[in-house]
């Protein structure tokens, strides 16, 4: 089903009392009582693992599964898969100029990317009470999957061209991967850029920005949303290039102090953030993340209606549903009393 | 001060390993102690780079390159160090526990700590609890230090608490803790010794340790 996206922004923006937009998949598995590794590899688990956190929960939309190692071992990396943990990208690939010449930009469908267009598309079906969005990796955190964290940070130094040759490559593909998102019904894309937040703001300015802005260039459209995700510690650094991105909307992780960014986000963008999946959803309480999330929402939202209330980064697979019911309890709480 | 210590403390920082390794030839060639050539200019200049690193003055990227600078200095320093009596200040093993295979952290913190003047025995990722222990037992370190990314993999800190308890070595290293996830009560209530929340603190605290003198 189409929906009209820009106005449903537009209708999130002027609402007083708001929802929330936590990365909330994973958790689903217990739910369902199947493995992480099983979702991971299952559509029709994937979509109704999305539907029964819809009927669980009053979020903004339904965001799909944020796994990360899709995309690099769609290129020829290997996931390694662990109980409990969303599955992570075991070696580079590419370690030479030479290699990233030789790299083959794969088409969408490679690895497990066909099963999570194919899980959109059966979500689709499955959710109309409010959009579905769903989530990639951005070109400088795949291209840090494909040459290694720590070697692609020296080779934004030594080997500039080889860098840029590997984000090319990755942008061809996630562009693709994107417009089979909106093609397969989904509303919008999530577009998770962490690692992004480790560089200088003038490597980000020139390894990151240019290829997000490409993506985003390429997918948005009035019935579909792109937005940025960046939970690294020097977002507030790097905020002018990462507007210049020019997304609709942009999340922002715990690292970080969201108060301080929410006034330096345009108004007519969503800015989103920032309660710790780690620390509050997964290792806290429902009394103490009530706190928090009360905390943030009185610290950002008043005189910012651009602000959208989320977890920090995807919410961890077993974090506890005590935790999460509490998040949307104190929302539910706060916006009551507005 | 020798001026050369100043020029190898400047394009450390800059990242140029190869201007560097020339130029801590040059002063060893120019009768400059090596214990100065060491601590006034590769040092000193990691140093700089690390207090820079933790104020958000440089990033991840700009400590890779200058720790690759200091360690091309310090491979052409090596082969005088034992001639010239200098050591370093105490032995380290670190590693990314069993289960995680993310490094960018452990890294940071193995290039801040040998920065400091400390000997780091990097054990890289997915280590076991065991090797841990073995490794800090058998090469005599003083500090063991574990970095995990991941949520499900902060488990494993506590294993190698326990570990190192069992094996009646305990009370003979200090347990570092560390990652995006891990917390102060998080160290508190696995029964480790210190918590850092950055690669540069992690450094300062080991040294503490490891001289009973903050860094």
């Amino acid at each position: 089903m189409k929906r009209d996206m820009k106005a449903w922004k537009e209708d999130l923006i002027k609402a007083k009392a708001k929802c929330a937009l936590p990365i909330l998949s994973f958790p689903c598995v217990q739910l369902m009582g199947v493995s992480v590794e099983q979702l991971s590899r299952d559509p029709a688990l994937q979509a109704r693992g999305m539907q029964l956190v819809a009927e669980r929960t009053p979020a903004c939309a339904a965001v799909s599964m944020m796994d990360l190692s899709v995309e690099a071992e769609a290129f020829g990396a290997t996931a390694r898969f662990m109980p409990g943990e969303v599955p992570t990208v075991k070696d580079p690939i590419v370690q030479t100029p030479e290699e990233a010449d030789a790299l083959k930009v794969p088409q969408v469908g490679a690895g497990r990317t066909g099963k999570y267009v194919e899980a959109i598309r059966q979500a689709c079906g499955l959710i109309n009470d409010r959009p579905v969005l769903a989530g990639v990796i951005g070109p400088f955190s795949l291209a840090g999957r494909l040459m290694g964290v720590s070697d692609i940070m020296i080779s934004c130094y030594d080997e500039p061209e080889a860098v840029h040759t590997v984000l090319k490559k990755a942008t061809d593909f996630l562009a693709d991967y994107v417009l089979a998102y909106r093609g397969a019904g989904a509303h919008g894309v999530v577009i998770a850029e962490p690692l992004a937040g480790l560089l200088s703001p003038g490597l980000a300015e020139e390894f990151s920005e240019p290829y997000v802005k490409r993506m985003s260039g390429a997918a948005r459209s009035d019935e579909f949303l792109v937005i940025y995700h960046n939970c690294g510690n020097n977002t507030p650094l790097m905020l002018d290039s990462i507007l210049r991105t020019n997304c609709d909307g942009y999340h922002f992780g715990d690292a970080v102090a969201i108060a301080g960014l929410v006034g330096r986000v345009p108004e007519d963008k969503l800015v989103m953030g920032n309660i710790s999946p780690s620390s509050q959803f997964l290792g806290g309480t429902p009394e103490g993340i009530r706190e928090a999330t009360l905390g943030q929402l009185g610290a950002c939202s008043p005189g910012h209606p651009n602000y959208i209330i989320s977890s920090g980064c995807d919410i961890p697979p077993m974090s506890p549903w005590e935790n999460i019911d509490a998040f949307f309890a104190a929302v539910q709480e706060y916006y009551t009393g507005v | 001060m020798h001026p050369i210590l100043n020029d190898i403390s400047t394009n450390l920082q800059a990242g140029k390993a190869k201007i560097v390794r020339e130029l801590v030839q040059q002063a060893l060639d120019s009768g400059v102690p090596v214990k100065e050539i060491l601590d006034e200019g590769l040092l000193s200049g990691m140093n700089i780079v690390g207090k820079k690193f933790k104020n958000n003055e440089v990033f991840v990227p700009e400590v890779l390159v200058a720790a690759r600078a200091m360690n091309q200095g310090v491979q052409v320093l090596k082969p005088h160090l034992v001639d010239a009596n200098v050591k370093p200040i105490g032995k380290v093993c670190i590693g990314t526990v069993q289960g995680d295979l993310h490094d960018i952290g452990k890294n940071l913190v193995k290039m801040m700590m040998e920065g400091k003047g400390i000997e780091v025995v990097d054990l890289g990722t997915d280590v076991q609890p065991a090797t841990f222990v073995d490794t800090a037992r058998e090469q005599g370190c003083r500090i063991i230090c574990l970095s995990a990314l991941l949520t499900t993999t902060m488990g494993m800190m506590t294993e190698v608490v326990q570990a190192a308890r069992e094996a009646g070595i305990r009370d003979q290293v200090k347990i570092m803790v560390g990652g995006a996830p891990v917390t102060d009560a998080f160290c508190q209530q696995i029964g480790a010794d210190a918590y850092t929340p950055d690669a540069a603190s992690a450094a300062e605290k080991a040294v503490e340790f490891l001289t009973g003198e903050p860094a």
